[in-house]
């Protein structure tokens, strides 16, 4: 890469404008991951964040100027872009949960044997896992973006209220909704084993 | 602090930077008397794990490399094409400059004829008898010496760089017909002073020094009935 990795966002942004396509690919790869997992955690839906994400940078740029450096972090302002790309899809799909995610490869995603696990503990995580994530896509919209930003996307409460356009008291209200919600659901999911074991 | 502040500033005590020193030792200390509030905080702790396992899942997702691929592809159409656009307007400028110029120099040109027209008309019409008896016997062929007129030979003579210049004696006389014109066409014809530049004899079928063809001349031409010029000549 002839431009360093240190060059900020919008000196980027303004080369990207002037046609640069080099600018805007280093700012694509640079922000791409943030706005694809943030989209992917909402919608629990691969094609869909790919959308999102594609609709994001389709908007950085055909309207550059759109940005404002004075007013916040290019990265906060993508993220608010995808935000409302979120809503919007999920206002059309309220209740679309895949039964399988897959990769681009058409193979499904799976999860990486880090340890030394038995296939049927590996089988028992990938299905815990899956029930958790459909426990998250469950939530209501606005807890579920509360409990995507702070917990998953580890963001701090004045970044997620930045994020979601709320007051930090409205964010630390639906994340303690979101919170016993998501603690009821997945108490019944912990059940679930449990008597399952004892069956057996 | 009471259970329903814990359940919801207290849980997360520890990560929430809004919140004071006090609040947060508030917060431990109601964890350590109320046993229904710890529970609630290791129940969230065990959910938090579970999230978290969760989040690395997703840790390691990326868009895939066709959504760049797609990006790129439409950032080169949108670049180029803004390109093409602009350097259309351009040319389109450039174009309407160019006619607008060649409109203006026309025009300049068209208003020297009608000036140069105008002052011609004080010139009274030679009858064509006179014209048929001045010495044209150049008409048969312009290029042989011995066929221009006695007064044009004398000074194509005296100009040996340029042969072929023709030059009049007098009003009625020095008159170079033109390729395809005869000497009985010229009856009621009327001499035309015009300016004009060299190589426009050319199209006149007469022959032009390439090297002074830019230069402006002034020519005597003898229109005939039909509005054609018949023959030329150069003026003093």
């Amino acid at each position: 890469m002839r431009i360093a990795e240190q060059e900020r966002d919008d000196v980027l942004l303004r080369r990207a404008a002037k046609g640069d396509e080099e600018a805007f690919t280093l700012l694509y790869r640079r922000h791409q991951a943030a706005m694809y997992r943030f989209a992917l955690r909402m919608t629990g839906n691969t094609w869909a964040a790919e959308e999102i994400v594609q609709d994001v940078f389709m908007v950085l740029m055909r309207d550059p100027k759109k940005y404002d450096a004075t007013r916040g972090a290019l990265g906060a302002f993508l993220y608010g872009v995808a935000r409302n790309r979120v809503m919007k899809h999920l206002e059309r799909r309220p209740r679309e949960i895949p039964l399988e995610e897959k990769n681009e490869d058409g193979t499904g995603s799976g999860i990486v044997l880090q340890d030394s696990a038995t296939p049927a503990m590996w089988a028992e995580k990938r299905e815990r896992r899956r029930q958790v994530r459909a426990a998250v896509l469950e939530l209501p919209v606005e807890f579920r973006e509360a409990v995507v930003l702070c917990e998953l996307e580890e963001l701090s409460y004045e970044e997620a209220a930045q994020m979601a356009g709320c007051p930090i008291g409205t964010i630390r209200s639906r994340l303690h909704r979101g919170r016993a919600l998501l603690m009821a659901k997945l108490e019944i999911l912990r059940e679930l084993p449990r008597r399952a074991s004892a069956a057996r | 602090m009471k259970c329903e502040e814990f359940e919801i500033i207290g849980l997360d005590a520890e990560r929430d930077a809004s919140l004071s020193e006090v609040q947060r030792v508030a917060a431990r200390e109601h964890a350590s008397t109320c046993s229904r509030c710890a529970a609630l905080q290791d129940s969230w702790q065990a959910a938090g794990a579970e999230l978290r396992a969760f989040a690395e899942d997703t840790a390691l997702a990326q868009a895939p490399a066709r959504v760049e691929m797609r990006l790129r592809q439409e950032f080169r159409t949108q670049h180029v094409t803004l390109k093409a656009r602009r350097t259309a307007v351009v040319a389109a400028w450039a174009l309407a400059a160019a006619a607008v110029l060649a409109g203006a120099v026309s025009w300049r040109n068209w208003r020297h004829g009608q000036h140069g027209e105008a002052a011609n008309r004080a010139i009274p019409v030679p009858a064509a008898s006179k014209l048929a008896e001045s010495d044209f016997a150049a008409r048969a062929n312009r290029r042989d010496p011995a066929a221009v007129p006695s007064g044009t030979r004398q000074r194509a003579l005296a100009e040996p760089g340029h042969p072929e210049t023709l030059v009049a004696d007098n009003e009625m006389s020095g008159f170079t017909f033109l390729p395809g014109a005869f000497a009985t066409d010229t009856e009621e014809a009327a001499i035309l002073r015009v300016r004009l530049q060299r190589g426009a004899l050319g199209a006149l079928g007469l022959p032009v020094n390439e090297e002074r063809a830019a230069e402006w001349i002034q020519v005597d031409l003898l229109v005939g009935e039909d509005g054609l010029p018949q023959a030329v000549r150069l003026p003093r």
